[in-house]
């Protein structure tokens, strides 16, 4: 095991961000999902969604882009490769403090 | 579950972990379910014309209904096929609205097949344990075929919905109940009491999306 401090992304390591981006990194590189979807799955409200996808955004971790389908606007959400580095690298920290051990 | 910055800093990496896991699970299962409030109310008008069509058929034309004993065949057979092109034409429009890509795709197309054998077991069972004979009654059928869809529900529920799982056995209920009970009434009580249950497993679906 590595001496390196353990530190966690703060973007990420937030309740509602990680289950963001657990959602969105989850799915293929060229996946979109639905606002609606991420909302539902996550039993979130509209302003709190929108407040978070906003600090991954300006974090580079994810893109929103909106269209027209069926005439009906929809936003949609998907991982950028810097998202998915940072998510992997999350991971690998986030296991390393699951198995962190004083004087191990 | 903590939403500020102060209490996200206390988040422990056990709960981190167990966030991922349970997020993963439940975007999956949501995938699945995509449209199931629709295809659950199309299966239910589904079941409930075949039923108010045999009923119909038997009491407003038993001549016909003796002369062709076998007619419930085409007759269920040519429904299943409209319901499962119907289902996954809803299926396919719901998942879009969720997702764009291979994974909503995949999803799609598993719990299409998913449904397919269902449906195809309700008809080769019936017929590999030979009931598909004249010397056997309709009504035996059915009550294999119902057995095996109610069976359906009930899995796909425990995977993903426990409410789907409990119209699959509100449907069986309603079915065995009725085919022991009603009479010749049975099919016309089926039908009613079979959208009755589908309508009220869709409801709750769509209320508990909403929520």
């Amino acid at each position: 095991m590595t001496d390196e401090p353990i530190v966690l992304d703060e973007t990420i390591h937030q309740s509602t961000r990680l289950r963001i981006m657990t959602m969105v990194v989850g799915q293929a590189d060229s996946d979109r999902l639905a606002y609606g979807f991420i909302q539902q799955t996550l039993d979130l409200t509209g302003g709190n969604l929108t407040t978070h996808l906003r600090k991954l955004e300006e974090a580079d971790y994810l893109v929103m882009t909106k269209e027209f389908v069926d005439s009906k606007p929809r936003t949609w959400v998907q991982a950028t490769p810097v998202g998915r580095r940072a998510f992997t690298e999350y991971l690998a920290n986030l296991e390393r403090a699951l198995n962190w051990q004083p004087n191990a | 579950m903590p939403n500020t910055e102060q209490e996200a800093a206390a988040l422990p990496p056990e709960q981190s972990w167990d966030a991922i896991h349970a997020t993963m699970d439940r975007a999956r299962s949501s995938m699945y379910v995509a449209g199931m409030e629709s295809i659950m109310l199309l299966w239910g008008a589904v079941v409930a014309l075949g039923l108010l069509g045999q009923y119909a058929l038997t009491t407003l034309a038993p001549g016909f209904a003796t002369a062709t004993p076998w007619f419930p065949g085409p007759l269920w057979g040519g429904l299943t096929a409209a319901g499962v092109a119907a289902s996954a034409v809803l299926g396919h429009r719901a998942s879009n609205e969720k997702a764009v890509g291979t994974a909503a795709r995949r999803a799609g197309i598993r719990v299409f097949f998913f449904w397919l054998t269902v449906a195809s077991a309700a008809f080769v069972i019936p017929a590999a344990a030979g009931l598909w004979t004249a010397d056997v009654e309709g009504i035996m059928i059915a009550r294999v075929a119902v057995g095996i869809v109610a069976l359906g529900y009930v899995l796909f529920g425990i995977m993903h919905r426990p409410v789907i799982a409990a119209v699959g056995v509100g449907f069986a209920l309603v079915f065995y109940l009725s085919s022991h009970l009603a009479g010749d009434a049975a099919p016309a009580i089926s039908a009613v009491g079979t959208l009755v249950v589908v309508a009220l497993g869709s409801l709750w679906i769509r209320g508990s999306n909403n929520r």
